[in-house]
């Protein structure tokens, strides 16, 4: 996923609230819970410590009655150093004076820390923060009642604490059972997120592979059920297609109309030229024959650019290599030539049939020129080399002209040579041939024929 | 030996026919479709070099006309259309050769000259009749290997007869294939450029059939 690309956007954007949602959500459900275990805490607290005054005190007494370890309900208060403690001491502590503790203080005792002493709104007593005798967390309530009248009375601070460290235990294991869950869901959306936006950018996948289609030829427009907010844009992208074809297509005709009417002048400047031996006519001459193989090579240009746009349907291969058979044996007749095809049946070609016939009329054209007195072509299909690989056709051209030497066979490929000047024809034949059949991916060879002359060899894709 | 051109370039007309004048024919021209059917349908030519981009008439549809109404006369297609294609549906309209412009001249004459001696049943581009020679491609002739000095209306004539030896030809014949459309035509000329050949070979070569016309042939005693 690049960072410039809608994906990123939307993914980045779901991910980055679900990661600020999430922790405020735990934030919020944890403290939530942190209060209400704390409303517990104190409630448990409060209970005890009215159990301890309870217990304690009883009408006329001036001393605070100890209570025995059953009659309080908290059996915490039994276990030793379980931070659950009471403590009844004399503020003023006399030498005779007892310190009354319970059974978990083990003889140990509680003093109240001189500051964060707080006496929350509505409570009969002051509430801190303290450290037990085990160094544990624990929280005191605390209070002085008096005892007797005037002279004789005396204040006695009752201390009630319950374990912290249980509650902090209790917290921490249910944040860290919180913070586990967020996380797990914040990844699931996030992975949710991330599969949401495939799926629904799927459509303009499928809208650039169409408009990879369209480039590279196989398709003319883009097709498919798209969802309905592409759709607008499928319909404006064809129209906008199919205007540049319309606007191709124009130019086309229009190269085509300009090379062909410069072909008729420059036939008269040719014709003109080729009879005044002077200078001027020679200069004429050279430069009109660079003017006719300019028209000629931007024509073939533009219909070679023309084809790359559609290189579908299928051509029967064997009509046309009869029709440009019977062609030739009219053209060449005078020289006796014996002009033989064979074709396997059902040969079909994969391409269009004008460049089929271009190729071949080219290369028996070729043949035609320069054999003595056979031409021989065969066209076959050939068994693909490999599992799963297109089928292609061959299709050889054989004559038993004088044929070409291997440097000779490299030149003739390209474009605007001409291995003999005095034999007519433009020159063009076999570099068109070799441009048309890199148009369709296939091969061309040529090699030394068993009738003796040049072997020209086509590997084409066959349908 | 006469030609139709059919071209609607006045220039490349021009030249055409000039150069076809050169090199012994005669010429008729037509710059558009309907002309050229019209001349094609109702003067005996060799021969017809026929551009297919004809204003009025499409020359392809000339072409199949003439040939429905049983024309034979070589066509040569001279056209700036050079697909493969074009060319198979020229030829299959009845073209006997096809040549794409640009061209050149050398080339179209003897495409042309092969056409007319193949039309005539000769696979050689020289004609020879016992010991006379005429080579198509130098527009020569000669006798017994002396050449024979020929006025163009005399070459001709007797291209015309060596084409068509040993057949007989009718003096309206001679005059149609040996003059073009504009010329005062006056079959008594055939008689007197008839007479001056007679002079230049042996004299019972050409033999006068009488009512019928003339008849090349190797003679009695040459050969």
């Amino acid at each position: 996923m690049r960072v410039n690309s809608l994906a990123f956007r939307l993914f980045a954007a779901s991910a980055l609230w679900t990661l600020v949602v999430l922790p405020i959500t735990g934030w919020v459900l944890n403290s939530i819970y942190r209060q209400e275990i704390e409303r517990v805490f104190d409630l448990r607290l409060d209970t005890a410590w009215w159990a301890l005054v309870n217990l304690s005190v009883s009408p006329g007494a001036t001393t605070p009655r100890e209570p025995t370890a059953t009659a309080f309900g908290d059996p915490s208060y039994n276990v030793p150093f379980s931070g659950w403690y009471w403590q009844i001491n004399p503020v003023d502590p006399a030498p005779a004076d007892k310190v009354l503790i319970s059974t978990s203080l083990q003889g140990e005792q509680l003093s109240l820390p001189k500051t964060g002493v707080t006496t929350p709104l509505g409570s009969a007593y002051a509430v801190v923060d303290s450290i037990g005798p085990q160094k544990e967390r624990v929280r005191m309530f605390s209070k002085i009642l008096t005892y007797g009248d005037g002279a004789a009375a005396k204040q006695y601070r009752y201390i009630v604490t319950g374990n912290l460290t249980e509650t902090d235990v209790t917290l921490l294991r249910f944040r860290s059972t919180l913070w586990l869950a967020l996380s797990l869901l914040g990844a699931g959306l996030v992975l949710a997120t991330f599969f949401q936006v495939r799926y629904g950018l799927r459509p303009l996948q499928q809208v650039e592979q169409g408009l990879g289609d369209i480039r590279s030829g196989k398709a003319m427009r883009l097709e498919g059920e798209l969802p309905t907010e592409i759709v607008p844009l499928q319909r404006e992208l064809n129209a906008l297609i199919k205007s540049n074809q319309d606007i191709i297509e124009r130019a086309r005709t229009h190269v085509g109309n300009l090379a062909h009417a410069l072909k008729t002048p420059i036939s008269v400047l040719t014709n003109e030229a080729r009879s005044d031996k002077t200078p001027f006519g020679m200069k004429v001459s050279e430069q009109v024959g660079i003017m006719r193989d300019q028209v000629q090579h931007h024509l073939d240009r533009a219909r070679m650019v023309a084809r790359s746009g559609s290189l579908g349907g299928a051509t029967d291969v064997k009509p046309a290599l009869d029709a440009l058979v019977r062609v030739l044996s009219k053209i060449h007749g005078e020289k006796g030539l014996k002009l033989s095809a064979t074709c396997d049946d059902q040969l079909t070609f994969q391409g269009e049939k004008q460049d089929l016939e271009e190729m071949l009329g080219n290369l028996l054209d070729n043949a035609c020129k320069w054999a003595k007195a056979r031409v021989e072509v065969t066209a076959t299909r050939l068994p693909p080399a490999k599992r799963g690989q297109p089928a292609m056709l061959q299709i050889q051209v054989n004559d038993d002209g004088p044929g070409l030497t291997e440097a000779e066979r490299a030149v003739a490929r390209q474009r605007g040579k001409r291995l003999d000047e005095t034999k007519p024809g433009s020159g063009l034949g076999l570099s068109i041939v070799t441009e048309l059949v890199g148009l369709y991916s296939g091969k061309f060879d040529l090699d030394r024929s068993e009738l003796g002359g040049l072997s020209a060899r086509l590997k084409l894709p066959a349908a | 030996m006469r030609l139709l051109v059919v071209e609607d370039d006045p220039d490349l007309k021009r030249q055409l026919v000039t150069a076809l004048g050169e090199a012994g024919y005669a010429v008729d021209s037509a710059t558009d479709g309907e002309e050229g059917h019209f001349l094609g349908d109702t003067e005996p030519y060799d021969a017809v070099v026929l551009d297919l981009g004809l204003p009025k008439r499409d020359g392809l549809s000339v072409l199949e006309e003439w040939r429905r109404a049983g024309h034979k006369f070589p066509v040569l297609i001279l056209t700036a259309r050079d697909r493969w294609n074009e060319k198979v549906s020229g030829m299959d309209a009845g073209a006997d050769d096809y040549l794409t412009k640009p061209f050149n001249m050398e080339e179209l004459l003897a495409r042309l000259r092969a056409l007319v001696r193949r039309s005539a049943g000769h696979a050689s581009s020289e004609i020879e009749c016992g010991q006379l020679r005429l080579d198509t491609k130098s527009a020569r002739v000669t006798y017994d290997g002396s050449p024979i000095k020929l006025t163009s209306h005399e070459y001709r004539l007797m291209a015309y007869l060596m084409h068509h030896k040993d057949k007989v030809v009718s003096r309206t014949e001679l005059v149609e294939h040996m003059y073009d459309q504009d010329f005062d035509r006056d079959s008594n000329t055939i008689e007197v450029f008839i007479g001056r050949l007679r002079k230049k070979i042996p004299v019972d070569m050409i033999r006068t059939i009488r009512g019928l016309g003339y008849c090349l042939s190797k003679g009695e005693d040459a050969g």
